[in-house]
């Protein structure tokens, strides 16, 4: 790139940027799933293969068989399972050890296109080693070398990479600085390439030199076929072209799909059969001009469908209508995607066109094809009692006709049944199919649209709008209006008041995100760790579609990869020794996100050996932290512990984790967005740790307190029961403590005058009220002079100059512009045991000091 | 109470413009005798006194926290924080709205006088004096006869923390 960048080409760049790194982010987790889906398996083994001319047969051999025996690569080609390249590419054998190919492809299109991307914009760096990993992806693809682990850290490295560079491209507009670190990369993945190429090359030569045909020669051609077609087409084809192809697609489908609708109502109507014929054969004629050979198989397809109703005598059930119209969604989508400079492809293109066969075969009146996993027609009766295996075994014999009709002829189930049945079968090889070709957000049925907006303006926006909710206030409530019948202006005011509360309801939502794209990042994070410490962990998610506010999600990043490390390296134990405590090799982390009393809790939760009291107790003293007998302390104090900066009960410093840092950065990190870190652990059954965020900008259900001349506000969510005391339930302690009875419970007094400095109106708590407040195990009353009612509450942060309060969680605007707290139930509750806690420590610290003073 | 923003004291200056322009230029404001000074740079705009809502567990320089349309931003007595004795609030008393680090901070003077070009020659440094609040002083102004104390405004907001804990550390050494 030229020195001189116009702010166009500087748009370009961070689109492209931030495509890139969102496509990269979709990349991490997809190639970690591929590499762990991939393993060494024994050919014979999963192919119940019992040919006794296979010298594979029995043995346990490390090289993949269709670099062997199959019909990839240079192999013998004398494998009975399959009799072309393609059917050994489609192979079990071969989706297990070298990954199923609907994920390869989806990897190797985003590489592919971020070559694009990247050489349109002629950051060379980046395109060079997008390119190497792409010709990695296809050899692996095409079967040419085996997937071997470290091609999957490789490929991650790469993305790495990427990710740096596209970093230092959004600074400098050029990737010219990136160029060692690409050399290095680039030549990394051709070392691979080359290693797995002379591996492969060895399988050849170790082979009986049979069979003169090339395939290696063959498949090459037919990789970097695939590579070029797309830029010769486009060099052919001007965009004028591909937007009336579009806009012909787009109507074309558009009417392909209403009549679909309407055959559902009019099912075999041959005028509307005919009509869909038509459509369909002009788009499978646009699409082959095009060379879009995706949409073209597709069409083709389901013209051919579409034929043998036309032609045929077979009824159309809606059921298959669906299917088409489900197989036309796919195409519209396909279609605006390749609108927006996608590629042409189809995802899951083989599914579908599966399903047509299928649906092919149905109306043709042939028992479709049944993969060998899904349960047969005659198993399903069978499992629903309707008939037995000895009818079954019968019909079998005579198994020329479908399975359901001779079951009918023989009069043990009716016609409806077996068609239900049938349906349903066709639902379960359906869903199978689903599972196996993995679902990536592109193919998702409801396209997210989505525009991105500079922060800052969206931040302008809410406040504006709470500025405007202020004004509002003062509008409806002005002084001026005091006395006056209003009928009308109520009216319109009632409505002003309810629209400006949605918009505001709105700019809030507007900010929240969902947090699956931080907890996607630590799909990364735990594989690298678990390789790293050798031990097997099974990360799980739960509630990724929970939204949080943006700058929350980016304050919990650093904490979450701090508590994953410490769950990895400390928690869970090494696969020996998880074994030893009958405990399964593979230990279970847990990461959820899930809204709860108001806030957001992110938990963490592994199975591993849980915290040890003892050694932290033992490591509290000897850094001083606990003086040498204490109390005795609860659990949760015990645990607290561990926040503490540079506290580690780690024997050795590991390059992970044990310098006693992380758990300080959680607890620092937190405070500032006012969350709280709780931890519970059990010896040997695991730990869990959960974040409690507060959301920022959420408005929450609030009741008005009043004491002296200061109100406050409660969040009702904690309060339980509301009462004026009667002086007879009131019990005063020796060491001062007031407590109140209520029915069966005993309840602390917190004063609410006391914790603000003010004067309250009566200090006795009989004239009073007493609010019962509650927070998960601990309750409290407190004490103040009025509730003045409820009322919703828009959360804002105190200043960052004010720091937090331990019993402020923040502030509101009142209707009359003025600025209420609002009190932390929590720590207002935990205020009680606190304080007595803190009196006992400090008593002992002075003990402390007069002991050495003594000694001194 | 006329409220004055930094574009109309300023004239011609206009948000965004050259940082040069504000140079030497002080915001000057009264209180008990003195006049004082803040660089213009820092100064977002000047209201009124308002309605302010006190925060428990602050210290008592601290008066609270006013709403700026909808900006939630807390308010320092000046008086109080040089240990000055107190005055009641009247139609003359203004707050300083300051901006450091993209955080507002409202300062209670009792007066705002103007702003005046002091140019750096005529600013002689700090006296050196171990009294309290002797830490906040960038330098002396002067115009013509008069003094105005030249205020470091990131001190005066933030220095406390530390001279507090130099005098803890201090005590507890004696």
């Amino acid at each position: 790139m030229s020195k001189d960048i116009s702010s166009e080409d500087i748009e370009i760049i961070q689109d492209f940027i931030q495509e890139s790194h969102d496509m990269l982010d979709q990349l991490e987790p997809t190639i970690i799933e591929l590499g762990e889906s991939c393993q060494s398996v024994n050919c014979w083994e999963i192919l119940k293969c019992e040919s006794d001319d296979c010298h594979r047969q029995g043995k346990e051999i490390d090289i993949p068989c269709w670099l062997h025996t199959g019909y990839v690569g240079n192999g013998l080609g004398i494998c009975t399972h399959g009799s072309s390249e393609a059917e050994c590419l489609s192979c079990q054998v071969f989706v297990m050890t070298n990954g199923d190919t609907e994920t390869m492809n989806a990897i190797f299109r985003l590489f592919h296109s971020m070559k694009g991307s990247a050489g349109f914009l002629e950051f060379d760096n980046i395109s060079r080693s997008a390119h190497a990993a792409e010709n990695l992806l296809d050899l692996i693809r095409s079967g040419n070398i085996q997937m071997v682990p470290e091609h999957v850290d490789l490929l991650c490295k790469a993305c790495d990479f990427a990710n740096e560079a596209l970093d230092y491209v959004e600074e400098h507009f050029n990737d010219e600085g990136m160029a060692e670190k690409a050399e290095e990369i680039t030549s990394l993945l051709r070392d691979a390439i080359e290693d797995a190429q002379n591996r492969a090359k060895f399988i050849q030569e170790d082979t009986v030199q049979q069979g003169k045909k090339n395939d290696t020669h063959s498949s090459d051609e037919k990789a970097s076929a695939s590579e070029e077609s797309e830029p010769d087409q486009q060099d052919l084809i001007g965009p004028e072209m591909i937007e009336t192809f579009v806009l012909d697609a787009e109507d074309l489908l558009r009417r392909v799909e209403l009549n679909l609708l309407k055959l559902i109502e009019q099912p075999s109507d041959e005028i509307i059969l005919a009509d869909l014929f038509r459509e369909m054969h002009t788009f499978k004629g646009n699409c082959g001009f095009l060379n879009l050979g995706d949409f073209e198989r597709l069409s083709h397809k389901v013209e051919s469908v579409l034929g043998e109703y036309k032609e045929g005598d077979v009824l159309t059930d809606s059921d298959s209508t669906q299917l088409l119209i489900n197989i036309v969604d796919t195409m519209q989508s396909g279609v605006a995607d390749f609108s927006s400079d996608g590629d042409g492809t189809i995802d899951q293109l083989e599914m579908h066109l599966k399903s047509l066969d299928d649906l092919l075969q149905k109306i043709s009146n042939a028992p479709p094809p049944i993969p060998d996993d899904a349960p047969r027609l005659g198993e399903l009766l069978v499992e629903k009692g309707i008939i037995n295996f000895e009818d079954i075994e019968e019909a079998l014999e005579e198994q020329q006709k479908p399975l359901g009709d001779i079951l009918i002829d023989m009069g043990k189930v009716t016609p409806e049944l077996i068609t239900t049945t049938l349906k349903e079968q066709h639902k379960i090889i359906s869903q199978d199919a689903d599972k196996k070709g993995k679902p990536k957000p592109r193919s998702l049925p409801v396209k997210r649209q989505d525009i991105r907006v500079d922060l800052e303006k969206l931040d302008n926006l809410i406040n504006l709008i709470g500025e405007m909710v202020i004004a509002e206030n003062m509008l409806v409530h002005n002084p001026d209006l005091e006395g006056m019948e209003l009928e009308n202006f109520n009216k319109a005011a009632q409505q002003m008041g309810k629209l400006v509360r949605e918009l505001q309801e709105m700019a809030m939502i507007i900010r929240m995100i969902p947090v699956s794209g931080l907890f996607r990042r630590m799909i990364r994070l735990v594989h690298d760790l678990s390789t790293k410490s050798g031990k097997k962990v099974d990360l799980q998610l739960a509630g990724e579609e929970t939204e949080i506010d943006k700058t929350v999600i980016e304050t919990i990043t650093d904490p979450l990869v701090h508590l994953l490390r410490n769950s990895l390296d400390h928690g869970l134990e090494p696969p020996e020794e998880r074994n030893k405590a009958g405990k399964p090799e593979i230990g279970v982390l847990i990461l959820s996100a899930r809204h709860e009393e108001g806030e957001v809790w992110i938990t963490l939760e592994d199975d591993g050996r849980g915290l040890n009291r003892e050694k932290i107790i033992a490591k509290a003293i000897k850094n001083g932290l606990l003086e040498e007998e204490s109390p005795d302390l609860s659990d949760k104090e015990v645990y607290n512990l561990i926040f503490q900066p540079g506290f580690s009960t780690a024997e050795v410093i590991t390059n992970v984790s044990g310098r006693g840092v992380g758990m300080d950065v959680v607890k620092q990190n937190l405070n500032k967005i006012r969350g709280k870190v709780e931890v519970q652990s059990k010896p040997g059954r695991g730990t869990k740790i959960t974040l409690r965020i507060p959301l920022t900008l959420a408005i929450i259900d609030g009741m008005l307190v009043r004491v002296g001349l200061s109100k406050c506000i409660l969040p009702i969510l904690n309060i339980r029961e509301a009462f004026c005391p009667k002086s007879s339930s009131i019990t005063i302690t020796p060491d001062g403590e007031e407590i109140v009875r209520v029915r069966e419970n005993f309840f602390p007094v917190i004063r609410l005058h006391e914790i603000l400095g003010k004067e309250p109106d009566c200090m006795e708590l009989e004239k009073g009220i007493l609010i019962v407040l509650e927070y998960q195990d601990n309750s409290a009353c407190l004490f103040v002079d009025e509730i003045m009612g409820q009322q919703q509450t828009v959360i804002k942060g105190l200043s960052d100059y004010i720091g937090s309060i331990p019993v402020i969680s923040g502030c509101t605007i009142l209707g009359n512009g003025q600025v209420c707290l609002i009190l932390d139930t929590g720590n207002l509750v935990e205020l009680k045991e606190g304080s007595e806690h803190a009196a006992a420590l400090q008593e002992l610290a002075q003990q402390q000091s007069a002991a050495e003073q003594a000694a001194n | 109470m006329v409220q004055y923003t930094r574009d109309e004291m300023l004239d011609d200056d206009f948000y965004g413009e050259d940082e040069d322009t504000q140079k030497g230029k002080f915001l000057t404001f009264h209180m008990a005798n003195e006049d004082y000074g803040i660089e213009i740079k820092h100064v977002t705009e000047i209201i009124g006194i308002q309605n302010v809502t006190e925060v428990p567990d602050m210290p008592d320089y601290v008066r609270g926290v006013i709403n700026l349309r909808g900006k939630v931003i807390p308010i320092m007595d000046v008086r109080t924080r040089f240990k000055l004795p107190p005055r009641e609030y009247d139609e003359r008393t203004c707050i300083i709205v300051v901006n450091i680090d993209d955080k507002s901070v409202g300062l209670v003077v009792d007066k705002v006088n103007e702003v005046a070009d002091i140019p750096d020659d005529q600013i002689e440094p700090p006296p050196r004096t171990k009294r309290e609040g002797g830490g906040y002083i960038q330098g002396m102004g002067k115009i013509d006869e008069e003094v105005k104390i030249l205020l470091d405004v990131t001190k005066l907001l933030y220095e406390d923390e530390l001279e507090e804990l130099d005098a803890v550390s201090q005590n507890s050494s004696e």
